[in-house]
């Protein structure tokens, strides 16, 4: 037993996919072996996303053994709030009381998200879904620019790919989803759907390549992806059906790999702070957090400060020439040798989306940064009883008017049957940038009254000057509310130097920047150390950004020489 | 191939072609067998070719050859581990994303809003209609193990979102203020055909589904009206494929509908493809997953619904009607790269000068948003590269030698005219010359191919009085269309007797009385039969 367990260590390690799938060929003897293997495999499954294998071992470690059933069919949690709906607006639970509760009625208030009968799987309603679309428009074109081309390969992979030898299959990939049947019909073989494309991808890279002018190759698709996970699904933070993109490039050499790595980890950094406004921390992972199989990987790490804990914002990795090995990519260089290439891949998915809505939303609803918002500013009409009501509704037809042709995203609601009141809540819980109210005084005096969503400053501006104001206004928002989010994050974090300093720190609900002696045993031990009910501490990234290290200093942890600073934290 | 071409002097002959195509072929040989030696994973044992510039059968010898000899040639797709599986690739994909961006454009202008709904769908959602669930059951794929268990109740790998998209409808509808409810998505579908091929029929394949539920019968069907009109306009126009519009018979309706609409084209072998529909659901989908509003006097109401759909199938249809023996002719609205520059010099030294001049061509074009590529590979003979991106169904050539380079001139050469009658000689560089002078080229081939293609639809088409007549028209291969007034059985006995089916009943009818073919009951349309994809 002891055997295969390090044996399959061992092959995580070094291997992706297809060492897993060698892992299933394996004869198991016992039950009990079935379940003590699926449980090694998730912890150092291969992932190109978020979630840590390693947080994931922990958490595991403290479910009871036998995992929850799989409740696929769920109650839409969302029922409760449905009561709530009819009888008026606003958010039942405050963000700093219970930032669970509050995020899942957020996204759905805020239609955002619409729950739904397959547990963990999520509708992106068009609120959501167009902040998408804006991030993946400057993203799609920015690696258009970089030369990387738009491709689509197959949701479904075969067994064969999974499994490198075709022996009698005992157990599952754990989070793998199967496909056992067409119609009535039993499949000869189940087929996998994607948990991410390696396998897709690479044996097809394999055939595509051969010398040296077919590189480098550079390839990127837009698609869903499925892991069925059994830890507790959150909107966009973790659903076992997500959107992405996933790039794959292949390269000559390293020093082109190195590169790239770098531009796409400065595309991610401006997602999320020019487009979402979340500071991010640009880093490297360490040798337990990187990317199984990969030869390192960096990230941009967000920071939640009312869970304190760290969410990963998305990752590049540098996969060496690993996978080139397992998957045979070779091609003829100009000297005419053979040679492996080297190889990329990074990905971000809708996850960004949640830690937005995380970092800038209050109680009373989503704020969404004027960039991504898909509306930004919203006109209401607010009529007195004796005012000329037509003249009010046409002002706010020719305001949108106005700002439309400025290019600037806008509507009017001039629904009757809700008051002004009930307007206000509503676009607030939508998170709309900016509201201008128009009333017979704004009338009289030709002028309007914008009200901003992340501060409520009120100002009468005066016609004339209202294309240009409230250009201004949104700009000042995105870089207001950027700079907000910016100084909460960095009161969050707590240099330390010493264990005690970094326990307090993190029961602090802190981000622990601390000198570290960079050894995988030690990390291993700080895990076991601060393992409790809110999870274990790990490395979020070592920071590109170093501040010095004072002669002499030590490891925080094991007192052995510092090689550097680490970030670390509980973590999403 | 045989019929030798007309070459200006620069230029290389197909014998020279000839020899090289023999060390690609070589090269080629050596690598399958260095991958089926190393690699067991390479289980596509399919006849595509891979190697680029490998020759093509010729269209006319065999369609269906010549169908998936161009798709991998030309670098389209190519074959997916799992059985009638596809990978889209990059030049492939491009032609898609000119779709998705037309089209999106349109649906946003005309009031819909994107969203994404989960791919997978509860058995028992599907279930609920009917005769939905008898239409689609066979071609399901059902997700039964997840994360290593069995899952309590199987989920369906979404053929289409019809039941999901009203089981959310049903919340999110409440009075008439809710509606219309105008959705699109962009996603991929799964349908477990057995008998597939790429991009026209596959395993998966990637669509936009538009759903929609309104107040009123007469809106709905407006609506359903209003996409399939989008449809045939971004074929006229983008495609070039004169696709013809028209209502479906009833045997032909999508699984679930009052009514279906399609547009059906004509591909190069006269066989019919869909190339896509809009259904108008009727009640059918509200009173199963009881999607009820209440309407202005305070009345409970289902509410009327339509769905509409476009796929990578319309790629495989801008192939099969524009292609020929050469290969690929992309409409240059559509086309990745709409300008090849061909660089030509013999001696070393007319490279740089020549190069330099095609670099600079290259940047006025893309000046004028012209999506133009720079052949400048020293690897390749001109001839050789001429033959792939005729390949490649590049809509013009541009020709630059050191003769052009003294007079500042160039060679334009169309794709779509073989020969002499395609070519231009000294065509002026000067820049804005230049530019108009390509645009105008490229709107002349955009209009030339649809003439091409209507020209050739026409002459495909033939009226039919009789049974008889219809049942030799369909065993020329040609399209019958004849007034049809006939029950489901009577169009089942044509479909066994001669493999056609009703491909529509074209909104474009002739008015007057007409007698059913079949029956000589009084008609008050006709139908178009033909053989289909």
């Amino acid at each position: 037993m002891l055997g295969i367990k390090s044996y399959l260590r061992a092959s995580f390690r070094s291997m992706s996919m297809q060492a897993l799938s060698r892992i299933y060929t394996l004869n198991m003897s016992t039950s009990e072996t079935v379940d003590s293997v699926v449980k090694e495999i998730s912890a150092a499954r291969i992932d190109h996303e978020v979630d840590s294998p390693n947080s994931n071992k922990v958490e595991k470690k403290s479910k009871p053994k036998k995992a929850p059933k799989d409740n696929t069919v769920q109650k839409p949690i969302a029922k409760k709030k449905e009561v709530k709906k009819d009888t008026g607006l606003g958010l039942s639970v405050k963000k700093d009381e219970n930032f669970g509760d509050w995020y899942s009625e957020v996204v759905v208030q805020g239609e955002m998200i619409e729950y739904y009968d397959v547990s963990g799987c999520y509708i992106l309603r068009p609120w959501s879904y167009s902040i998408w679309d804006s991030l993946k428009d400057f993203f799609d074109a920015e690696i258009k620019k970089m030369g990387i081309k738009n491709s689509y390969f197959p949701l479904f992979v075969s067994e064969k790919a999974l499994t490198k030898e075709k022996n009698h299959i005992e157990g599952f990939a754990p989070e793998v989803a199967w496909v056992t049947k067409s119609g009535e019909t039993n499949l000869e073989m189940p087929i996998a759907i994607r948990p991410t494309s390696e396998t897709v991808m690479y044996p097809i890279f394999s055939k595509w390549i051969r010398g040296h002018r077919d590189l480098p190759l550079k390839l990127n698709q837009w698609c869903n992806v499925v892991r069925w996970e059994f830890k507790h699904p959150t909107p966009f933070i973790r659903s076992r059906e997500f959107l992405w993109q996933e790039g794959h490039t292949a390269f000559a050499t390293k020093e082109e790999a190195d590169e790239e790595v770098l531009a796409i980890l400065e595309l991610y950094r401006k997602i999320y702070e020019e487009f979402l406004g979340v500071p991010v921390i640009k880093g490297k992972k360490s040798e337990v957090e990187k990317f199984a199989g990969g030869l390192y990987t960096t990230t941009v790490e967000a920071f939640i400060p009312n869970t304190g804990r760290g969410i990963q914002g998305a990752t590049s990795h540098c996969l060496g020439q690993n996978f080139a090995k397992m998957f045979e990519i070779i091609f003829e260089n100009e000297k005419g040798e053979r040679s492996m290439v080297w190889q990329n891949s990074w990905a971000y998915t809708t996850r960004t989306i949640g830690v937005m809505v995380m970092i800038h939303g209050d109680d009373k609803g989503l704020v969404l940064p004027p960039r991504v918002a898909p509306l930004q500013a919203i006109v209401i009409p607010v009529p007195y009883k004796d005012a000329d009501t037509q003249a009010i509704l046409e002002e706010c037809i020719k305001t949108v008017q106005t700002l439309r042709a400025a290019g600037i995203r806008i509507e009017e609601d001039l629904r009757d049957n809700y008051s002004p009141g009930w307007k206000y809540s509503h676009w607030e819980l939508k998170g709309v940038p900016l509201r201008i109210e128009i009333g017979p005084k704004d009338l009289a005096n030709k002028q309007v009254r914008v009200v901003r969503r992340d501060s409520f400053v009120k100002e009468d501006v005066p016609l004339g000057q209202l294309t240009e104001r409230v250009g201004e206004l949104l700009e000042k928002i995105q870089s207001d509310m950027f700079e907000r989010a910016k100084l909460k994050r960095d009161s969050c974090i707590k240099k330390v130097e010493n264990w005690d300093e970094f326990m307090c720190a993190l029961n602090d609900k802190m981000m622990v920047l601390a000198p570290w002696c960079d050894e995988p045993d030690v990390e291993e031990d700080v895990k076991t150390r601060t393992k409790g009910e809110t999870g274990a501490a790990k490395t979020l990234c070592m920071p590109f950004d170093q501040p010095d290290l004072p002669e002499g200093a030590v490891c925080f942890a094991s007192g052995k020489p510092a090689k550097k600073w680490a970030l670390w934290g509980r973590s999403y | 191939m045989g019929a030798l071409r007309l070459l200006s002097p620069l230029h290389f002959t197909h014998c020279a072609y000839g020899e090289r195509r023999t060390e690609v072929t070589g090269a080629r040989a050596r690598a399958r067998t260095r991958s089926s030696a190393i690699s067991p994973l390479r289980s596509s044992s399919l006849p595509l070719k891979h190697s680029e510039g490998e020759s093509i059968t010729p269209r006319s010898q065999d369609f269906n050859m010549w169908y998936l000899d161009v798709v991998a040639s030309a670098e389209l797709a190519d074959y997916g581990p799992v059985r009638g599986t596809m990978v889209i690739r990059p030049y492939g994909y491009a032609i898609w994303e000119f779709i998705q961006t037309y089209l999106d454009a349109k649906f946003k202008e005309t009031g819909h809003s994107n969203m994404y709904f989960p791919q997978f769908i509860p058995y028992s959602f599907i279930e609920k209609e009917a005769s939905h669930v008898e239409g689609f059951s066979p071609e399901l794929a059902l997700v039964t193990i997840g994360g290593g268990k069995e899952l309590e109740e199987k989920l369906v790998v979404r053929p289409t979102s019809e039941t999901i998209v009203n089981h959310m409808f049903t919340k999110w509808v409440h009075s008439y203020r809710d509606l219309p409810l105008m959705i699109n998505q962009w996603a991929n579908v799964t349908r477990w055909e057995m008998r597939t091929k790429p991009f026209v029929r596959t395993l998966e394949f990637l669509w936009q589904e538009g759903h929609t539920a309104h107040a009123t019968e007469e809106e709905a069907e407006k609506e359903a009206l209003q996409m399939i009109e989008v449809y045939r306009k971004f074929s006229y126009e983008q495609a070039a494929i004169p696709v013809i519009a028209g209502r479906k018979s009833r045997a032909e309706t999508f699984a679930g509908a009052l009514r279906t609409y399609t547009i059906e084209a004509m591909m190069g072998d006269c066989k019919a493809l869909q190339a896509g529909t809009s259904h108008s659901l009727g009640q059918n989908f509200s009173l199963a997953f009881g999607t009820q509003f209440t309407d202005e006097n305070g009345q409970q109401q289902h509410v009327w619904q339509t769905s509409w759909a476009v796929s990578t199938r319309m790629v495989g249809g801008i192939i099969m009607t524009h292609g020929d023996d050469l290969g690929l002719r992309l409409p240059p609205r559509m086309a990745p790269i709409q300008v090849v520059i061909v660089p030509i010099w013999k001696k070393p030294d007319e490279k740089r000068g020549i190069l330099e001049v095609a670099s600079i061509l290259e940047n006025i074009l893309k000046e004028a948003s012209i999506r133009v590529k720079l052949d400048d590979s020293d690897q390749k003979t001109p001839g050789w590269k001429f033959n792939f991106w005729e390949m490649k169904g590049v809509p013009l050539r541009i020709e630059i030698g050191p003769r052009d380079l003294s007079n500042k001139t160039v060679v334009v050469s169309r794709r779509d005219v073989p020969g002499k009658h395609g070519k231009a000689y000294g065509i002026s560089m000067e820049s804005s010359f230049i530019k108009a002078y390509v645009k105008e080229k490229l709107e002349e081939i955009q209009s030339a191919l649809l003439a091409r293609a209507i020209a050739f639809r026409d002459s495909n088409i033939v009226d039919v009085k009789s049974y008889e007549e219809l049942k030799t028209v369909i065993s020329e291969g040609k399209w019958a269309r004849g007034p049809w007034a006939s029950g489901d059985f009577e169009e089942l006995k044509v479909k066994e007797e001669t493999g056609a089916t009703i491909r529509c009943f074209p909104f474009d009818q002739s008015p007057g009385e007409k007698v059913c073919f079949m029956t000589g009951n009084p008609a008050n349309e006709v139908a178009i039969f033909a053989k289909s994809y």
